[in-house]
């Protein structure tokens, strides 16, 4: 009797086994393909052709394989259950991400990803650059591993964008860097950088912009935190994507003031704009694209501002999205350019922008993105 | 295809299984033999014609053997069989690794082949030799029903990565086999288990070998030397017995009992005792078919510490055609012959733990020989543990490693001691009345969440080799 009763137990565990298997494997066979995962931001693997000749040199059962794993039923649930599971076994790294102090996620960047070769390559044309243009100012804002150094995991390397800044200074003369690199760590407190995105915030810009004023000698318009207002309570950024657990979502806010004046914006010599803002993005993933319509080659903005004539060219990455508004008043028109999106000559380009003395050139770029970019012709 | 999969575990799997237990007894074994065929094919779909061409090569050896009267054209037939093994295993394997050393000892330019290796062919050509071997013997019946003997050599369990299995173990079982319901519990434990072992553990332990043999030695400190080379010791060994214990827990459903081949290694108090633990089914292969036939130890010290020389640098090229193979394998005789001689008899004298760390040692040595394919690289890599290196003791890149890993680990170590085993026994033994309810409770949901977890880790597999496919 007691023998049978074993048996049974036995039974069961098998049959709970086997019915775990069973019910996956039907649940998968009748779910949807999806040609895309919002949660992992990639296309997924769909269903390949079969021939003889795939089959035969093993491609097809290597591409079905990549399928059948993409398509697993509820891949996101695993894929989730995997993440908390690795946070279980005390991993502060995943997908390139540390999970930082507070909840914020802070992207790795190695040292050794960053060598010295790549270093001169962008000081070199940094350097031709400032001999065309001797009076440009250069901003290289550091990205949040470089600020929040107590609030990454304990020992987590980054590459030290301080020693790059040095170079920076060395090569093209200390004068026409705005070091922002000071007034960012005293705010460190202060939510400068989003926690789900790589980003910095609108506050974080703030400040940038209070020691762009500093270097070039403007005074600084009356722009106050205190008065920073809200436009979306729910973005999870680009840092988010990779680890895709259930966040808070970031706030984006913007100064009021920078809605107060009617600006003209031309994107790309085609998409034509009236604010900095475009409010359609804030119902997408990408909510950080509201500032400035996300990404454009060229971009032409007319500030609606009086400043004696002055312009400015600037030549960017997206961490300018944010500081633009705020420059807008010391100049009547801005132009500009991302050269990821540029491919012809830069100084051809310039010289149909920067035609008399009353236009100021600025780079502006964060450290990594400097590095990753920074390529004209 | 692999075990730890998708199309095996919710395709392959759950398809085989059903159809094997609907199916009336007598025809079990055409679809195990089917079954396979496609299982193998799936990963080799040209070599699974070699594999089909060794099995009916040996098992015509086998009958003529059987029919033979004459002794000595016995043996003849016994060569031929061990000739065709070795001569494929040899074509297939170490060909490229032949052209190459004549190209560089003459400096001539002879093309390598650049043939891919036909998984699992070092474990079937050894199943299959034991078969023939055991035949001229005596040992076994001869297997006339060409079936059985197919099933004996492709069934897909132990088909491409062992354990080795010798005829006579699973002879009788090939014809007439038993299923109960207590098997198969054990068999679906044991491959869950395995299963966990290889996803959770050896995966993630690869990535941590893998970031460190992966930095330049500039920048690898000692103390990340040492932690890679502990990380990849724990991963092959989960790797590989953790596709042990789904071999051998696949094999208790269907009703086989395969040999275990692992029995704790890293517990060992000598190198004697390491390979008493490891691989246990290859290095029996070796000491039963080469070893003693060799004399063994039967002829005389100095005679038994070449065989011992020869066993070692035979297991050695089987695990890969490369010097850093060969090297490993007389690293290992080395110390074999250096404890016979006087290492055990002081080893005996000092309290366990002294063997147990120079076991340790010597080991994680083979594994950076065994790990890191060319030799330069090799004595690189040794040379930073041992202090050779600018990069210091360690730096916050070794910390964070460290931390990141540590859990992972430290649950390693753990699992690579008997405790756990020892706990669940005690647990299974010492359960009455209540406490029996729990266990049966305890078990089911342990089960369950491990197989949750290494699906998991199965669907989100960024990093999944096999370690052993390569042999």
């Amino acid at each position: 009797m007691k023998l049978d009763n074993e048996k049974l137990h036995a039974g069961m565990t098998v049959a709970l086994l086997g019915l775990i298997l069973l019910v996956l494997a039907l649940a998968d066979l009748v779910k949807e393909d999806r040609l895309f995962s919002e949660t992992e931001n990639r296309i997924l693997a769909q269903k390949p052709e079969w021939s003889v000749e795939s089959a035969l040199s093993g491609e097809f059962e290597e591409a079905y394989e990549s399928y059948v794993t993409d398509q697993f039923v509820s891949r996101d649930t695993w894929v989730m259950l995997k993440t908390r599971m690795d946070i279980l076994f005390q991993k502060k790294l995943i997908g390139g991400v540390y999970l930082g102090d507070e909840g914020y996620l802070i992207e790795q960047h190695l040292p050794e990803d960053y060598d010295q070769k790549l270093v001169d390559q962008r000081l070199d044309q940094l350097e031709t650059f400032i001999e065309r243009y001797p009076e440009a100012k250069v901003m290289l804002v550091p990205t949040a591993d470089n600020i929040l150094t107590d609030k990454l995991p304990a020992f987590a390397v980054f590459y030290d964008q301080k020693q790059l800044l040095a170079q920076v200074k060395e090569r093209i003369g200390e004068q026409r860097v705005i070091d922002v690199f000071p007034i960012l760590t005293e705010h460190r407190e202060e939510q400068i950088y989003y926690k789900t995105d790589h980003h910095w915030t609108t506050l974080g810009a703030y400040y940038g912009y209070l020691a762009w004023t500093e270097a070039v000698g403007y005074w600084p318009r009356s722009f106050d935190p205190q008065d920073l207002e809200t436009v979306s309570d729910s973005f999870l950024g680009t840092l988010h994507s990779r680890i895709n657990l259930p966040m808070e979502g970031d706030k984006i806010q913007i100064f009021p003031r920078t809605t107060s004046r009617r600006v003209e914006i031309l994107y790309d010599y085609e998409k034509e704009a009236d604010s900095f803002y475009e409010p359609s993005y804030l119902e997408t993933k990408n909510q950080y694209g509201y500032f400035l319509d996300d990404n454009h080659g060229i971009v032409e903005i007319t500030t609606g501002y009086s400043a004696g004539g002055k312009e400015l060219f600037l030549i960017k990455d997206s961490y300018a999205n944010t500081i633009i508004p705020l420059l807008a008043p010391h100049y009547e028109k801005i132009y500009v350019l991302d050269l990821r999106y540029y491919n012809g000559s830069l100084f051809t380009l310039m010289e149909q922008y920067v035609t008399h003395n009353k236009v100021s050139v600025l780079v502006l770029y964060n450290c990594i993105h400097f590095l990753e970019d920074f390529a004209y012709r | 295809m692999v075990f730890s999969s998708i199309p095996f575990l919710f395709r392959f799997l759950p398809v085989f299984m059903i159809l094997y237990f609907v199916a009336p007894r007598r025809m079990r074994n055409i679809i195990l033999f089917l079954g396979s065929l496609i299982f193998y094919a799936w990963g080799e779909p040209v070599y699974v014609l070699l594999m089909l061409f060794s099995t009916f090569s040996d098992y015509l050896h086998g009958c003529l053997i059987g029919a033979c009267k004459n002794r000595n054209v016995a043996r003849g037939l016994l060569i031929s069989s061990i000739v065709i093994n070795l001569g494929i295993l040899g074509f297939f394997k170490y060909s490229d690794f032949l052209i190459g050393t004549v190209n560089q000892l003459l400096g001539c330019n002879i093309p390598l082949l650049n043939l891919p290796l036909p998984i699992g062919i070092s474990f079937y050509t050894f199943q299959t030799m034991s078969y023939t071997i055991d035949c001229y013997r005596g040992e076994v019946k001869i297997q006339k029903n060409i079936l059985d003997f197919g099933v004996y050599v492709v069934m897909f369990p132990q088909l491409i990565a062992g354990p080795i299995v010798k005829y006579r173990d699973v002879q009788e079982q090939l014809h007439e086999r038993k299923t109960d319901i207590a098997d198969i519990n054990y068999g679906c434990r044991r491959f869950i288990v395995g299963l966990a072992k290889k996803v959770l553990l050896a995966n993630n332990l690869g990535l941590l070998w893998t970031e460190i043999s992966g930095a330049g030695p500039e920048t690898t400190t000692v103390l990340g030397a040492w932690l890679g080379v502990l990380a990849f010791a724990f991963q092959i060994y989960f790797d590989f017995s953790g596709y042990s214990d789904m071999a051998i827990g696949l094999g208790a459903i269907l009703g086989f009992h395969f040999p275990e081949n692992f029995n704790y290694p890293y517990m060992a108090a000598s190198i004697t005792d390491f390979w008493r633990r490891w691989h246990i089914s290859l290095s029996s292969w070796f000491k039963e078919y080469v070893y003693v036939p060799l004399g063994g130890n039967r002829r005389g010290l100095p005679r038994q510490l070449l065989n011992i020389l020869i066993v070692w640098m035979l297991t050695g090229i089987w695990h890969g055609a490369g010097w850093n193979f060969l090297l490993w394998g007389l690293w290992f005789a080395l110390w074999l012959i250096l404890e016979k001689l006087v290492l055990l008899r002081i080893f005996k004298a000092l309290p366990r733990m002294v063997g147990r760390l120079y076991t340790w040692l010597i080991v994680l040595v083979s594994w950076v020989l065994f790990a890191v394919e060319s030799g330069s690289g090799a004595f690189a890599y040794l040379r930073i543990m041992f202090g050779q290196t600018a990069a210091g003791l360690y730096n916050d890149g070794t910390l964070f490693i460290l931390l990141e890993y540590g859990v992972l680990l430290i649950i390693a170590a753990v699992a690579a001691t008997p405790l756990v085993h020892r706990v669940t026994e005690r647990m299974y033994r010492a359960a009455q009345g209540g406490m029996m309810a729990v266990r049966r409770v305890l078990e089911k949901l342990l089960l369950s969440l491990l197989l949750l977890a290494s699906i998991a880790y199965v669907v989100e597999a960024s990093y999944n080799p096999f370690l052993y496919f390569r042999f």
